[in-house]
């Protein structure tokens, strides 16, 4: 990776763009994962990216923060060039956001308090340990988990694993927070509360949120805006009713969720389970 | 055929790239976080983890590395009258040769296994991601730590496992062959030199970093899922023999010549 420092310059995107990605290109070995996508994300609103299982969503998100570099395009966080950026340029910069990981990503050899006090840690200077505990409790009970300092990960819930983890990446008060896949796993009251969540901070931080997830309901509740890739590019961008209404084939698969009928025709053609079972007498 | 061994070629060159860039970057984090009283915290965790856990089983192998020379080695010295001697034989080959590789060999086991399936852990569960995610440098937090640990406890890991040789060594050779002791030290003293000790020991420093490095960058590229934290170890553990058994060569290469040159002059001086 090239690091050209003359390009790192000031970018005026010229609307309410808070993070633009433009004409970015990922690729894995011969797999092209982002096909040129542009994208600007609005300052205070919630984006909601949808699509298909292994569409490149969870790979966009990430280039949002440069946890991945683009093989081609370039990113900008507040009008500044980002992906060019050190690893140590790039933490300071990081500070500036949360990222909820689809599986929460605690530390396992932490409690609950000593994941949130984590990155408060490594960037603040802690002088008054009273303090420090007076924010874990506030960002806990921001989650509805307060009460849980002690507790360690292996003993919580996939739901409340989630919110402790979002209670860690809130703790840094990010003006940028990235959800992957919030309510994956979870049953319908858990992703609820998790979209509520997600709505609260908004409404109480004013954070710019930007949600990957293929649960359309969770889609419609929180997102400002909907964009739905397919095949590494963006095949629609626009409101709720915007993507209820959308023409694209495609899209109309994918929020009504039927399967595609090549797929259809192929499970059809592949025979009755029955014939493909081994049944216990058959190794008599 | 070409074109596939031009890969591989290709591809080893690539994986020795990646790995030199993650020793220095693991270096340069190792320095910092010296002059950081923050991390110390850091490292004495990793200290108690790898070093203290690892002095029983250092101690065992050294204390079975001792009594298997004596119990080898004494029926031919014994047939040629030089049985008095054996501790030479024995506590040499335990404190230079023996007892640092076996010792290092035991902790790429032990610590190198672990370090890799961790670390593979938290790289496949988003884990690192979510270190880097908050703006810290995963190999300051994760990897310098651990390389500390083990460059300043290998060394002192493998003084207990000589310790313990010794100790094997003198059992079988006084207590079961009945060799008499203070010709066995006399023997021991004359024949064993400070340099010999300093050797053995000073390997400890190259063993620890490699094993720690070795392991921590198998953690940190690992693929998904367990059978790729499991390769991950498998490999950590392979790689980390290969170079304990490379470096232990090229030390002993180098102190060969270095006493060639300065040692024989000692009585001079």
């Amino acid at each position: 990776m090239k690091h050209n420092k003359k390009e790192n310059v000031p970018r005026a995107s010229g609307d309410n763009g808070v993070i633009v990605l433009e004409n970015i290109t990922k690729r894995f070995g011969p797999n092209l994962v982002l096909d040129n996508v542009s994208l600007v994300i609005e300052k205070g609103k919630t984006t909601v990216v949808i699509g298909p299982s292994g569409c490149g969503k969870t790979v966009l998100v990430k280039h949002l923060i440069v946890l991945l570099r683009p093989n081609s395009g370039e990113v900008y966080f507040k009008d500044r060039r980002i992906d060019n950026l050190s690893e140590n340029e790039l933490n300071k910069v990081r500070t500036q956001y949360g990222f909820l990981f689809q599986g929460g990503a605690l530390f396992d050899s932490l409690s609950v308090a000593e994941n949130i006090i984590f990155p408060i840690r490594q960037h603040w200077e802690i002088t008054d340990w009273r303090e420090v505990e007076e924010l874990v409790k506030a960002k806990l009970a921001m989650v509805g988990l307060d009460g849980y300092q002690n507790q360690f990960p292996a003993n919580l819930s996939g739901g409340q694993r989630k919110r402790v983890a979002l209670a860690r990446a809130i703790a840094l008060n990010p003006e940028v927070v990235l959800y992957d896949e919030p309510t994956t796993g979870l049953d319908p009251i858990r992703s609820d509360v998790i979209n509520e969540l997600i709505l609260k901070l908004q409404r109480e931080l004013a954070v710019t949120s930007v949600v990957v997830t293929h649960d359309m309901t969770s889609a419609y509740k929180v997102a400002d805006r909907i964009i739905m890739l397919h095949k590494g590019r963006i095949v629609a961008d626009g409101d709720a009713d915007h993507i209820r209404n959308h023409p694209h084939p495609i899209v109309q698969q994918f929020i009504h969720g039927q399967v595609d009928a090549d797929d259809l025709a192929v499970l059809r053609m592949s025979g009755k389970i029955s014939q493909a079972q081994f049944l216990p007498r058959d190794f008599e | 055929m070409i074109g596939s061994v031009g890969a591989k070629t290709i591809g080893g060159i690539n994986n020795m790239g990646r790995f030199g860039r993650f020793v220095w970057q693991s270096a340069i984090a190792s320095f910092r976080i010296c002059t950081s009283p923050r991390a110390y915290a850091l490292i004495w965790t990793q200290m108690h983890i790898i070093g203290v856990r690892s002095v029983p089983v250092v101690m065992i192998t050294g204390a079975f590395v001792g009594m298997t020379l004596a119990v080898q080695t004494y029926g031919q010295l014994a047939a040629m009258g030089l049985e008095e001697r054996l501790g030479v034989l024995i506590n040499i080959a335990v404190v230079k040769e023996l007892g640092p590789v076996l010792a290092a060999v035991m902790l790429a086991g032990r610590v190198g296994g672990a370090l890799t399936a961790e670390l593979g852990t938290m790289n496949v569960t988003e884990q690192i991601d979510a270190i880097r995610s908050m703006g810290t440098n995963p190999i300051r937090y994760l990897v310098a730590p651990r390389i500390l640990a083990c460059l300043l406890l290998t060394p002192i890991l493998i003084i207990y496992g000589d310790l313990m040789g010794i100790v094997g060594g003198y059992f079988v050779s006084v207590i079961q062959f009945g060799i008499n002791s203070q010709a066995y030290w006399t023997h021991s003293a004359s024949g064993v030199e400070l340099w010999d000790v300093t050797i053995g020991v000073a390997k400890g420093f190259f063993f620890g970093v490699a094993i720690a490095a070795i392991s921590c960058y198998k953690g940190f590229t690992c693929k998904e899922g367990a059978q790729g934290v499991g390769r991950a170890c498998t490999e950590a553990f392979v790689a980390s023999f290969i170079c304990i058994l490379m470096l232990n060569f090229g030390i002993a290469v180098v102190c060969k010549a270095i006493y060639s040159t300065f040692w024989s002059l000692k009585t001079l001086v």
